[in-house]
């Protein structure tokens, strides 16, 4: 229930004034935002039409104070789509720098810098896709030193900088290293020899799967049903999360092959994630190649969320590739 | 105060190492007055038999520098394993493996033809290669045999203490052998470090946001003494290596290249950068990213220049084609976890 006395004209004119915030009011409240928004798989609660009809309303608190500000991670699949061409995601930032003037934070997660360990290298504050993170001079144990700094309000918890840090300095809670490890190696998997060993009778496959690029929840659901002894399917937020040390550690361990499976090319939900993924899969393909490992057993695989079963499809082609591989690496062992 | 019996040797090195310690200068005279050297055949006439007649645990510190490249090497490390009571991997061979681990990409073979027959400076008409056994009239001489890989110490026998560089920074060695002779060990097993990264370090200015559409070497261009190399697009291994040395080459105007070994709490040194540098790209399709990947010449050699040979890369290689390895025998392969 709308009260009239919650309702601001002063509200809605500050957001149009504020830079991206011009086309509020073009909106039809047609929905298609919200039919194709892909935050809406985790975070159904995350309406941007019902956002901006309430902004037009100049319902000033409930916007300002509520959560779903916050989700939007300006992928911009909406934007090609709004029949009135509203650029949603600067609508998004221009309420949320109101909401930071009126003195409100993002609820997070947010990425978490280690003040003892950060060397200030700035390798993270390049690596954001949206410049959330600064170098700042600050107290660490009574010195003064310049190191990274996270603005929570802008991070979206896409982990790129947790991979790039390389001093093991940035976390994100669920996606840390510790954790991305353990999912990797629960219930002794990484220990057990591969195919390529001639210890498996099938290809042992590890994939780090960007949770944007795979179709819906039912979609999720199953491929938590496909782990077995011969697949792990990690989930990332990014496919630009990937760890190279994780893949490397896994081909050491005797783990066949590396799946990463990202967003095609211009559909990455964090802007460059996904060229970040693919610009470490080609150096380590290179790499395995120098070094006389067959570059196919890791391999970056696209997918979108339209598309069906793309999972199981690039699992089989890569297990059939490491199966042809097979005879030349067993002969290796014996010679 | 009863002196220490101090060892140091060599395994297959350049000798950087042993310089590091005649660098020590007059603290060595200090060391003198402490410390008995027991073995040191860079510097003073000793034999290995002088080593075997030594009882065990006899020497109280051997500062082991070099890789574990032949029999010998591998035989020597344990011997001096045996006979002393905390035994260092001093430098970056015996650590990581350095620039000689480097070889593990092309094995032994390949290796001795290039450096007997190939290389510019060599002239060996005959091509003759160095020989296992070699017959003269006065007997049979002898080499040692090439491990079919070349391993650190640690892949060897057990280490108690770590000291990285290539060679250690003497003013480190000196903290170290310092920190020893007081009984103030840490209790984690790199010696002769400062806390965190070169960058930490190093004085270059940040811009923070500045990324790279190309990558390249040294020598093709002038570097900016002040800013910093990343964001010049020219490779800079600091932000993934240990602080210890001072910032020696970036404020030669060179950037870092690796030599102290990825800081605490990161296993692959290589991995750690590769993912550093690929986070500067700044490529907004995947030709672009490609383009760039492309002008990073000899990725291998420029992340793993000096930790090839302790890398999960090396480890994954050896799963499929340890081969026949005169060393495989004596070498104990670590649990590694990230
Ligand atoms: S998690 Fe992503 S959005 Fe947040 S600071 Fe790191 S790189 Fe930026
Ligand atoms: S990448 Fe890591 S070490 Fe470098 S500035 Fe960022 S948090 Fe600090
Ligand atoms: S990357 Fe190299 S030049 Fe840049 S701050 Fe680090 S050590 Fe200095």
């Amino acid at each position: 229930m709308i009260r009239p006395e919650q309702m601001d004209r002063r509200f809605v004119e500050e957001i149009l004034a504020e830079p991206g915030g011009e086309h509020l009011l073009t909106c039809w409240s047609c929905g298609t935002c919200a039919a194709t928004c892909l935050v809406r798989r985790f975070n159904p609660a995350f309406n941007p039409r019902l956002i901006l009809h309430k902004a037009g309303l100049g319902l000033r608190e409930a916007v300002l104070s509520s959560a779903e500000i916050w989700a939007c991670s300006a992928c911009d699949a909406c934007y090609p789509r709004c029949p009135q061409g509203i650029h949603i995601s600067d609508v998004m930032r221009a309420i949320r720098n109101l909401a930071i003037r009126a003195g409100y934070e993002a609820p997070g997660p947010a990425a978490q810098v280690d003040a003892a360990t950060c060397s200030g290298c700035a390798v993270c504050t390049r690596a954001c896709p949206y410049a959330a993170i600064e170098r700042k001079p600050q107290m660490v144990n009574g010195q003064e030193r310049t190191i990274a700094w996270v603005d929570r309000n802008l991070c979206q918890a896409c982990g790129i900088c947790v991979a790039a840090c390389p001093s093991g300095a940035m976390s994100l809670e669920a996606m840390n290293d510790a954790e991305l490890l353990t999912r990797v190696a629960a219930g002794g998997w990484l220990e057990q020899p591969g195919f390529l060993q001639g210890a498996s009778d099938a290809p042992r496959l590890l994939a780090f799967v960007c949770q944007w690029s795979i179709r819906a929840e039912e979609e999720w659901e199953r491929l938590q049903g496909l782990n077995d002894e011969h697949l792990r399917v990690v989930i990332l937020p990014c496919s630009g999360r990937v760890e190279p040390a994780h893949v490397l550690l896994a081909l050491s361990k005797g783990v066949d092959g590396v799946l990463v499976m990202g967003c095609h090319e211009g559909e990455c939900h964090y802007q460059r994630g996904t060229y970040l993924g693919r610009g470490k899969v080609a150096l380590l393909n290179e790499m395995m190649a120098a070094v006389g490992l067959a570059p196919q057993r890791v391999r970056f695989a696209e997918s979108s969320a339209l598309e069906r079963r793309a999972f199981e499809r690039q699992v089989a082609a890569l297990r059939e590739a490491i199966a042809a591989l097979r005879p030349a690496e067993i002969s290796e062992v014996r010679g | 105060m009863s002196k220490i019996n101090l060892a140091a040797y060599w395994a297959s090195s350049c000798g950087g190492c042993d310089i590091a310690i005649v660098e020590l200068g007059e603290h060595l005279l200090e060391l003198a007055q402490v410390a008995d050297i027991v073995f040191w055949p860079a510097a003073t006439d000793f034999k290995y038999a002088d080593v075997e007649a030594m009882a065990d645990g006899f020497i109280d510190l051997t500062l082991f520098n070099g890789a574990i490249r032949t029999e010998e090497d591998a035989h020597i490390a344990h011997l001096l394993r045996q006979k002393s009571k905390v035994l260092i991997a001093f430098g970056s061979c015996a650590m990581e493996g350095c620039i000689p681990g480097l070889s593990n990409l092309v094995g032994p073979e390949r290796a001795l033809r290039r450096a007997s027959i190939e290389t510019p400076s060599t002239d060996n008409p005959t091509g003759v290669l160095p020989q296992a056994q070699y017959e003269m009239p006065e007997g049979t001489l002898s080499l040692p045999r090439l491990c079919g890989v070349l391993h650190t110490l640690e892949e060897v026998v057990p280490v108690d203490f770590k000291i990285p560089g290539c060679p250690p920074n003497h003013d480190q060695v000196w903290k170290a052998l310092q920190a020893y002779l007081a009984g103030d060990l840490p209790t984690n097993r790199l010696l002769g470090v400062d806390p965190r990264t070169v960058c930490d370090q190093c004085p270059r200015v940040r811009e923070g946001k500045i990324r790279v559409k190309r990558f390249q070497r040294p020598h093709e261009v002038i570097a900016d003494p002040e800013r910093c190399f990343l964001e010049q697009g020219l490779v800079c291994a600091g932000p993934a290596t240990h602080a210890g040395c001072g910032a020696l080459c970036v404020k030669a105007n060179m950037p870092c290249r690796g030599c102290y070994g990825p800081p605490e709490s990161v296993a692959d040194q290589g991995a750690a950068l590769l993912d550093a540098l690929v986070a500067s790209f700044d490529g907004q399709s995947d030709a672009e990213v490609r383009q760039i990947v492309e002008t990073i010449v000899d990725p291998i050699g420029t992340f793993y220049r000096f930790s090839l040979a302790h890398s999960f890369l090396q480890k994954a290689r050896a799963l499929t084609s340890w081969g026949d390895d005169p060393c495989a025998s004596q070498a104990a392969t670590e649990g590694e976890t990230l």
